[in-house]
């Protein structure tokens, strides 16, 4: 049974001057991973601080650098605004896949990116549009280019005190397709077994995938077989994704189903975008 | 038959309103007096003795008002067996069993107080797998199985785990095989599944000053709580009351006692409070009946026209650490081994083991899911071997009017092969459309698995303006029953169904239903309120005629009035009466009109101990599920390309809510076909959540095509049979059997996982 305070803030600064001074203080945005895992004990917090309607997190906007995503924003509203659509398809793939259209009407991109897991959904995308993480807190912003933003399992790049303001798709936009490829027990409301983001960049993809590792992670050895040798059998480079994961065993897949998932649906990834 | 007015049409369900409102009430909407909340505290070891319980700074925890132990109520409880603790007494058989139960002023309070508690175990060695359980050696779970108060129609083994041994031998097995040309044998695999109610188990109890026991709980049988409580607890039956509200699903799992007994000696040191339990996702999982495993081994001779002369079916179950209830299923789906076929000779040894794993119990079909998984997979074996159309083996082996099942029963009112034809012809059988997809077929029979004297009863009052309360004991968890009983109530009355009021039982004042379970109730509580109807309908005629003065045979009733048929202007009114109706004189003639009516079965008997021959039997339903898929050969993934199910409902009362029956029960058993099982390690419930136990959600369930058949049940109410387990049990064979056809590859088990289907493609290459 837990117990914790809960409180909403006014403003974006009062949430990090909490999260700053408090202990076991979290913040909740669509609060459908930090719930689930107070309840479960994964979380003991004693503070939750509310920044769901906080308006400066709550941008969604294309701009000059490009299309901004505030903390707040649910994966509902991404998957279908419109600039997203158009320039980061793979990205509205992604959010559209996360759980079901209740838990996406409050799931946010920042909060699926902060809890950090190897399945996530929207995080695989994000690697491959070189997502920019822009953090802030009470000792000033930063930004982390979203390969560095997963630290490990449960882990990101949050440093105490901090918190993410926005996910920024950088222009240029990439130049052709985009999609998002899962595997799951069930094809419907389920977390990855494996996810599969592939983007083309004009003639070049970028190919990044989760569950199969501690963190998401660039398939490289694909990337630079198709982009620098200009291997034409897509099978035969997707095979090479063995070299960059590591997947492990556990009640959604064995080790090996997630190899040959990987390599499976990175092949059909490419077909697609290429238009094989 | 007369033509019937409101059976058979697809009225209103009675719940509607309340249900899409949110005003029905549920156990947690009741607002019911001065609270406590208990939680259980549960073992962390799988089998082990209990060497010490400390207490001490639990009960020193603020808000904490009891703690009770095994050693506190030592009782035990069971359906057929006495075998369950309600608290693990001395020591604990499986993994999260209750060992002790807090009550406090808050369930925060209440939770906190379990953490505080320390018990430690010496640990014995434990066993998970009823194969090595059987075993002479095997570590002994129930050291007094021997001294357990049993339903004399189980043979238990006292000194080993075995439960109970089902036997059943019909005609001669050996010459059954001599006549056969070909001979098969395979062994196959059904894992434990959970049945995910919406609603999960709960019970709210009050010790009254009086005495008086209450119980509001979320069992599928008031009666069957009331009569297991009162024996457990040495409480006579008028001093317990059980309160059924609705229910948010059972499928099986709330069949029985559990929950209940938890919190009754907390109530009774606490006169006047309610004391709560609410099980919550991960308990219901864990600490609830789960489907007993099933291993199987079958032998089958056929001959080369594709007819079986002889079934050798032994089927070893995973009974958990208490079989009250399963070794039921156990004999059920001993004496229904045939499946949906005639055979002449047959052997089966059904064995109820224990295990330290979930406690096995009942969950829709009732071993018949489990059992027929295995007939219908073999069949395709046979027709393979045979080079011959699996439906044609069905066809030419399926029961029809006058075949024997595997008791000996004589099945009547049949037309399995128009359910299998009508599916066939839905699927386009025969028709191959292309590499990777493939169609399957699979039948099925189940009749309830009760008491051969399973009763019920009714009472119908009529009020003094014609309109009627019906009065019963079955529970309404969303099948249904409500409607269905409202529409027999008002087809033998002639009274409109919105002029009928039925509710939820109350066992001080709903006369007795033994279980909502089996399929059963339309049949057997629907023939009480029948007879409850027409029992009312002649006090009608008898009033009517002594103020009419006219011949009882000369009157009839047109819903509003009695009139004569020979002087349409002679009548009265149902209002007339009804209200303790009196003569133009003032004199009284007779009422208030209450009319009662009352069921038990006449056609069951016990079965033979050595030979399981008898009629178990109180009615047979058939059915067949097909299915086409098509099958992703690199990912394993089954994509569903048509489902279609029919089921022979005798006489479908409301045709709606069968249909509602026919997709609920398909769309379970395709979630058992692909995704659902129950994973242990050692005892240790890994899946117990929706993240890791993952069940059909409505965008990955494709339309369903439903057919009701309706071949009349000769003693059922206007023809009627019980549908609702029905229609998951072909569903996982018939997927089965469409992945086969697809693939060319055999599955001995389910469920069909993506992983699963993508090893077997690689393995057979």
């Amino acid at each position: 049974m837990i117990s914790y305070s809960y409180l909403k803030c006014k403003d974006l600064a009062q949430a990090y001057d909490l999260l700053d001074k408090e202990e076991q203080v979290y913040p909740l945005a669509g609060g459908t991973d930090l719930l689930v895992g107070m309840r479960g004990g994964k979380f003991t917090a004693k503070l939750v601080v509310d920044i769901k309607e906080l308006a400066e997190l709550k941008i969604l906007e294309e701009n000059d650098q490009g299309i901004v995503i505030g903390a707040a924003v649910t994966l509902n509203e991404i998957a279908t605004f419109k600039p997203i659509l158009d320039h980061a398809l793979v990205l509205a793939e992604g959010a559209h896949s996360v759980g079901s259209y209740p838990i996406r009407n409050r799931a946010t991109l920042a909060g699926n990116i902060c809890n950090a897991s190897p399945a996530a959904d929207t995080a695989a995308p994000l690697f491959t549009l070189n997502a920019i993480v822009k953090i802030t807190g009470s000792k000033g912003k930063r930004t982390v280019p979203i390969n560095e933003f997963f630290i490990g399992p449960g882990k990101n790049a949050l440093h105490k005190g901090e918190l993410v303001e926005s996910v920024l798709i950088p222009r240029p936009y990439p130049k052709g397709a985009g999609t998002y490829m899962k595997a799951s027990r069930t094809g419907s409301v389920d977390l990855a077994t494996v996810g599969v983001a592939i983007q083309r960049w004009d003639d070049q993809v970028q190919v990044a995938v989760g569950a199969v590792a501690a963190t998401p992670v660039r398939a490289i050895s694909v990337e630079k077989a198709i982009n620098e040798n200009g291997e034409k059998d897509f099978a035969k480079a997707a095979s090479l994704a063995r070299n960059d994961i590591s997947p492990i065993t556990d009640l959604r897949g064995s080790r090996e189903y997630r190899y040959h998932m990987a390599e499976v649906l990175i092949r059909r990834g490419i077909e697609k975008v290429m238009e094989v | 038959m007369a033509e019937l007015k409101t059976v058979g049409t697809s009225v209103q369900r009675k719940d509607a309103i309340e249900k899409v409102t949110g005003s029905a009430q549920f156990i947690e909407d009741r607002y019911m007096g001065p609270m406590l909340y208990a939680k259980m505290k549960k073992s962390t070891v799988a089998h082990g003795i209990i060497k010490k319980i400390d207490l001490k700074k639990a009960q020193a925890h603020p808000g904490v008002k009891a703690i009770l132990t095994g050693k506190d109520y030592p009782n035990k409880i069971g359906l057929y067996l006495i075998d369950r603790d309600f608290l693990a007494v001395e020591k604990v058989r499986y993994w999260g069993e209750p060992v002790a139960v807090v009550a406090a002023v808050t369930e925060k309070a209440a939770a906190e107080a379990v953490e505080l508690i320390e018990v430690e175990y010496e640990e014995l060695p434990g066993v998970f797998d009823p194969r090595e359980s059987m075993k002479p050696n095997a570590p002994v779970i129930h050291e007094d199985l021997g001294n357990y108060e049993i339903v004399p129609i189980f043979y238990p083994k006292p000194g080993t785990n075995i439960a109970n041994h089902f036997k059943l031998r019909k005609g001669d097995i050996d010459k059954g095989f001599a006549e056969a040309d070909l001979v098969i044998e395979k062994e196959y695999y059904v894992p434990q599944m959970q049945h995910v109610p919406i609603e999960t188990h709960k019970a709210a109890v009050q010790w009254g000053h009086d005495g008086k026991l209450t119980v509001w709980s979320t069992a599928q049988s008031p009666n069957v709580v009331r009569q297991l409580l009162a024996k457990s607890f040495d409480i006579p039956m008028h001093k317990i009351r059980v309160i059924s509200s609705y229910i948010g699903g059972g499928f099986g799992c709330k069949a029985g006692a559990s929950v209940e007994g938890l919190v009754i000696p907390l109530a009774k040191m606490f006169p006047g409070y309610i004391v709560r339990i609410i099980f919550n996702r991960e308990e219901d999982m864990q600490g609830t009946f789960t489907r007993q495993a099933l291993f199987s081994k079958l032998k089958t001779g056929v001959r080369k026209d594709g007819r079986i002369t002889a079934l050798q079916y032994e089927m070893i179950w995973d009974g958990g650490a208490y079989t009250e209830y399963g070794v039921n299923i156990v004999r059920a789906a001993g004496y229904s081994s045939t499946g949906a076929y005639d055979i002449p000779n047959v052997k089966t040894d059904s064995y109820c083991v224990y295990t330290n794993n979930s406690i096995g119990g009942p969950v829709r079909g009732f071993g018949m899911c489990e059992m027929q998984w295995g007939i219908e997979r073999q069949i395709e074996e046979i027709a393979k071997q045979l080079d011959m159309d699996p439906l044609e083996v069905r066809m030419i082996n399926g029961m029809k009017k006058g075949s024997t099942t595997a008791a000996g029963q004589v099945v009547q009112d049949v037309d399995y092969h128009k359910c299998l034809k009508t599916v066939a012809d839905q699927i386009g059988w025969g028709k191959k459309e292309g590499k990777y997809r493939g169609k399957g077929i699979a039948g099925l029979v189940k009749c309830p698995a009760q008491p051969s004297n399973a009763a019920s009863s009714a009472i119908i009052r009529i009020n003094e303006d014609g309109t009627a309360h019906v009065m019963i004991g079955a529970t309404e968890m969303g099948q249904g029953m409500l409607t269905a009983i409202s529409q027999i109530a008002s087809e033998a009355l002639n009274i409109p169904v919105d002029k009928i009021d039925i509710k939820v039982p109350d066992t001080d004042f709903t006369p007795y239903e033994w279980q909502s379970v089996g399929s059963r109730i339309t049949y057997t509580c629907g023939t009480s309120v029948k007879r409850a109807a027409e029992d009312a309908l002649g006090q009608i005629y008898l009033i009517a005629s002594d103020l009419l003065e006219t011949p009882q045979e000369d009157l009839t009733f047109d819903g509003k009035k009695v009139y004569s048929t020979k002087d349409p202007g002679i009548k009265a009114t149902i209002r007339e009466i009804a209200d303790s109706c009196k003569k133009c004189t003032g004199e009284g003639i007779a009422g208030p009109i209450i009319g009662r009516g009352s069921f038990v079965p006449t056609n069951m008997t016990n079965l033979d101990p050595e030979t399981g021959q008898g009629n178990p039997g109180l009615f047979y339903c058939f059915g067949a599920t097909g299915v086409e898929v098509e099958v992703d050969p690199e990912t394993g993934v089954i994509k569903i390309l048509q489902l279609a199910a029919a089921i022979d409902a005798g006489q479908a009362v409301n045709p709606q809510l069968c249909i509602s029956q026919l997709h609920g029960g398909t769309i379970m058993g395709l979630s058992t076909a692909l995704y659902e099982e129950v994973k242990f390690d050692k005892g240790i419930m890994l899946n117990r959540n929706f993240t890791d136990y993952k069940i059909s959600s409505i965008d990955n369930t494709p339309h369903i095509d439903s057919f009701i058949i309706e071949t009349p049940e000769t003693n059922g109410p206007y023809g009627a049979r019980g549908i609702g387990e029905q229609p998951m049990i072909a569903v996982a064979p018939a997927v089965a059997n469409a992945v086969c056809d697809a693939l060319g590859i055999e599955f001995n088990t389910f469920p069909l996982t993506p992983e699963r289907v993508w090893k077997a493609i690689k393995d057979s290459k």
